[in-house]
């Protein structure tokens, strides 16, 4: 019995020593040893910005607050963050000496930014180049701006955007501006008034004053001019505004006929607004240079809220043709539309991405508003924000943030502008003089 | 059938006999008339061998804690030997022409009395330092087998052995070494003999000479893993040189290259056990800890790259090495701003190098990192 016991048992270890050999050698490793790593962090990179030199003594107060502008720009985003001049072992003496690597990896700074101004009488010239700490390399070739005095600013914005694209791989956003509807004064007397400012709401200026209603401004895909609707003549009219000579004329001047929700196509010279006739609202577009008109759509329901797709192929828009609000996409040129939205609540004022992969909108549901993002089929729906009252989003020009009017509850409450990032995050208010709603981001200057 | 009447008378008589002698032996037991007889044949060298070589065993059992034994098996000897000697010697008769001093003394403490037998001409040692300095040495030496051989063939053969010993472990050998001198040695010092077994473990824990013959038939298991290593040499080689000359276009390259999928590294096929799922995880969370992808566009957001690095056994990175094999999911500006970010996070934690079992550096000298943001998108 013991020698059968014996025999079944070194059987079976013959049986299964082939197996035992076979799984040994699934587990050999052949090549180099292979890891995939999908879980990391999300943290701001951390950079210094040593304060630029000033090469000559006019420019030494412009040479600190260009660099304060270009940290505000970079830490502004929530994808970096600044290691301040206290921690700094090193300092930068000479803009073209050799960078020390090894005392700013000491501090951890993955980023370097070193610059140089000088100012010969209204001439400002701003030289930056940026470090990649742990590469021990350059980011990319130095550059040089010039330009006047009065643009320090915009300077300061473009050495930002510069950083920005060289660390990110996209465009940067700070070299642009905002138009907004300045608001004051309590809810039921609230005046508003067209204003147009830095991105980060530096250089308010009021485009208009505050004798009408004014509402929904929208840059042209140049960011030259405004479209925006005006109450000057009781009903809503659409007018168009140049911002560099501050003059502005009425697009759509038919009497009894209510024209709003303007927005220009991206060839800068068709506009698609939402014209409300015979109790119904539809789509239109018109030549501004002519004021040919053509009607997209004839539906009994509600056409509002139009944007193009970049590329000027594609319309999207909000119609309660279902019964709801909710987005829709059709041709340019009209035609069927089809639905994109499918979320429980109600969609409004949809924004196409200056990428064009994702629609901004707002959304209602459940007593709160959300910005949100979708894809154009309207899968991986994204809420970026929840508030008692969050809409009118509107991309930045490299369509990595939305920024948006969030007003406030109760009698006393205002409406501000904030920003998100794309991905929820870094959501914070931009700083304006006033309540302000209804942003408009332009494209970046040139 | 007579045949088995003969066994059966033969079986009967040695049963007999047998009964008497085990009811000689266990009725009466203070005589013991059989253990006498035995201890009357041997003598008292055949003893110290076949004594010696019992010790043996128990002297590969010592080598970790020498001073135990040492002093448990001194005492017992002593005084153990006076209570047995009164018991035995007296009541046999056959025995009482061979031998009345030895026999006594040897036959209880069998594996002890070789102690005695090199003793009892110096008897003096072990009567006044029984304990410390006599015993203990030459009880521990006998331990690394060779005393055994000293012991017996005292002239030619320990000698040699004790040459040898000597070198390993101590400079006061270096006496007898230098003679190459069997000769001198034997004779002149066999006390001396001692005194080398004795200084060589004190030494022992001092400098573990003695260990390394224990421990080399263990590690001759592992050098076979060892010797292949030109494959991956090489390759580092090849690629590190034009990282250092100009990054930008290294990347470029490298991109180029992961486009046209001549990526791929050639295998040098490490041998040996391969790191652990646990040690894997170990890997990945280091490097994870520095992958931050907070910086990164959306599209680079959704860009694959797999970044191929060689260590230096003390697990940090070559940096030269650092390349991009692939990419998916991206164009080349988001692989390029992805593999950077891989890049700063292989650097940073890797600035002190990855915590990995430095005996398995052939299955890690070469890695390949996936990094695949897909689940930070989401976050």
């Amino acid at each position: 019995m013991r020698r059968n016991l014996t025999a079944l048992f070194a059987s079976l270890l013959l049986a299964t020593a082939p197996l035992l050999t076979i799984g040994s050698a699934a587990e050999a490793q052949n090549g180099p040893l292979r890891i995939e790593i999908t879980d990391g962090v999300i943290e701001p990179l951390p950079y210094a910005v040593p304060s630029f030199l000033p090469e000559t003594p006019a420019a030494a107060e412009l040479a600190n607050q260009i660099t304060r502008v270009i940290a505000e720009d970079l830490s502004g985003t929530g994808l970096f963050r600044e290691i301040p001049a206290t921690a700094h072992i090193s300092t930068v003496s000479d803009f073209n000496a050799p960078v020390r690597f090894a005392d700013w990896k000491a501090v951890n700074a993955q980023a370097l930014i070193t610059g140089a101004v000088s100012v010969n009488g209204k001439q400002l010239t701003v030289r930056f180049r940026g470090y990649d700490i742990f590469a021990d390399n350059e980011l990319g070739a130095g550059l040089q701006f010039s330009g006047t005095t009065d643009g320090w600013r915009r300077m300061a914005h473009k050495v930002a955007d510069a950083i920005y694209s060289r660390i990110t791989g996209e465009s940067g956003y700070f070299d642009s501006r905002v138009v907004f509807v300045s608001e004051t004064g309590p809810k039921n007397d609230r005046r508003k008034r067209l204003a147009i400012m830095d991105y980060d709401g530096a250089g308010v200026q009021y485009l208009t004053n505050s004798a009408a209603l004014v509402l929904a401004p929208r840059f042209s895909p140049t960011g030259d001019r405004v479209l925006y609707t005006s109450y000057e003549s009781g009903f809503p009219q659409i007018h168009v505004l140049d911002v560099g000579k501050v003059q502005r004329r009425v697009l759509s001047a038919d009497k009894g006929i209510m024209s709003f929700a303007p927005r220009f196509a991206p060839d800068g010279n068709t506009v698609v607004y939402s014209q409300a006739e015979g109790g119904n609202t539809d789509l239109y577009t018109m030549d501004i240079a002519t004021g040919a008109r053509k009607r997209l759509t004839s539906a009994p329901s509600i056409e509002t809220a139009p944007s193009y797709s970049p590329d000027g192929s594609q319309i999207v828009f909000e119609s309660d043709r279902s019964g709801t609000p909710q987005l829709y996409v059709m041709a340019a040129s009209g035609g069927e539309a089809r639905r994109v939205s499918f979320g429980k609540g109600r969609y409004g004022t949809p924004v196409w991405s200056p990428r064009g992969d994702l629609i901004a909108f707002t959304k209602q549901s459940k007593g709160r508003f959300h910005i949100g993002v979708m894809r154009l089929d309207g899968s991986e729906e994204r809420l970026l924000t929840a508030s008692f009252l969050d809409e009118g989003p509107s991309w930045s020009p490299n369509g990595r943030v939305i920024m948006f009017t969030r007003e406030t509850q109760g009698a006393n409450g205002r409406a501000l502008l904030y920003s998100v990032d794309i991905l929820g995050r870094n959501l914070k208010p931009v700083r304006t003089p006033d309540g302000a709603s209804d942003p408009a981001w332009s494209p970046l200057q040139k | 059938m007579g045949l088995q009447t003969g066994t059966k008378f033969s079986l009967a008589g040695h049963g007999l006999l047998v009964g008497w002698v085990a009811f000689g032996a266990w009725l009466p037991s203070e005589p013991l008339p059989l253990p006498v007889q035995e201890v009357a044949v041997i003598s008292a060298e055949e003893f110290a061998r076949l004594s010696q070589q019992i010790q043996a065993p128990e002297i590969t059992e010592t080598p970790s804690s020498l001073t135990p034994p040492e002093t448990s098996l001194a005492p017992p000897d002593l005084p153990l030997r006076p209570e047995t000697r009164p018991d035995t010697s007296i009541p046999d008769a056959t025995a009482e022409p061979v031998v009345d001093a030895p026999v006594p003394v040897l036959p209880e403490p069998e594996p002890e009395p070789e102690v005695a037998d090199t003793l009892p001409e110096p008897v003096t040692p072990p009567e006044t330092l029984p304990e410390s300095p006599a015993i203990v040495p030459s009880q521990p030496v006998p331990e690394l087998v060779r005393p055994a051989e000293r012991v017996a063939p005292v002239p030619v053969e320990a000698p040699e052995e004790e040459v040898a010993i000597g070198d390993l472990v101590q400079p006061e050998v270096n006496p007898d070494e230098g003679a190459l001198s069997e000769q001198e040695v034997q004779e002149a010092t066999a006390p001396e003999a001692a005194s080398d077994r004795i200084v060589t473990e004190a030494n022992e824990s001092d400098e573990a000479e003695p260990a390394p013959p224990v421990t080399a038939p263990l590690t001759s298991v592992r050098p076979k893993t060892r010797p292949r290593r030109p494959a991956p040499a090489e390759v580092a080689e090849t690629t590190p040189a034009a990282p250092q000359e100009d990054q930008s276009s290294a990347i470029e390259d490298a991109l180029a290259a992961a486009i046209a999928g001549g990526g791929e590294v050639a295998a040098p096929e490490p041998s040996g056990p391969p790191l652990t799922v646990g040690e894997k995880d170990a890997l990945r969370v280091s490097v994870s800890k520095c992958w931050n992808v907070g910086s990164l566009s959306t599209e680079a957001l959704k860009t694959t790259v797999e970044v191929a690095v060689s260590l230096d056994p003390d697990g940090r990175p070559k940096t030269s090495t650092i390349r991009m094999m692939s990419s998916t999911g991206g164009s080349t500006n988001a692989a390029k701003q992805a593999y950077e970010a891989a890049r700063r996070a292989i650097i940073r934690c890797g600035a002190k190098g990855f915590s990995l079992p430095s005996e398995k550096y052939d299955h890690w000298r070469d890695i390949v990192m996936t990094f695949n943001p897909e689940k930070m998108r989401i976050k």
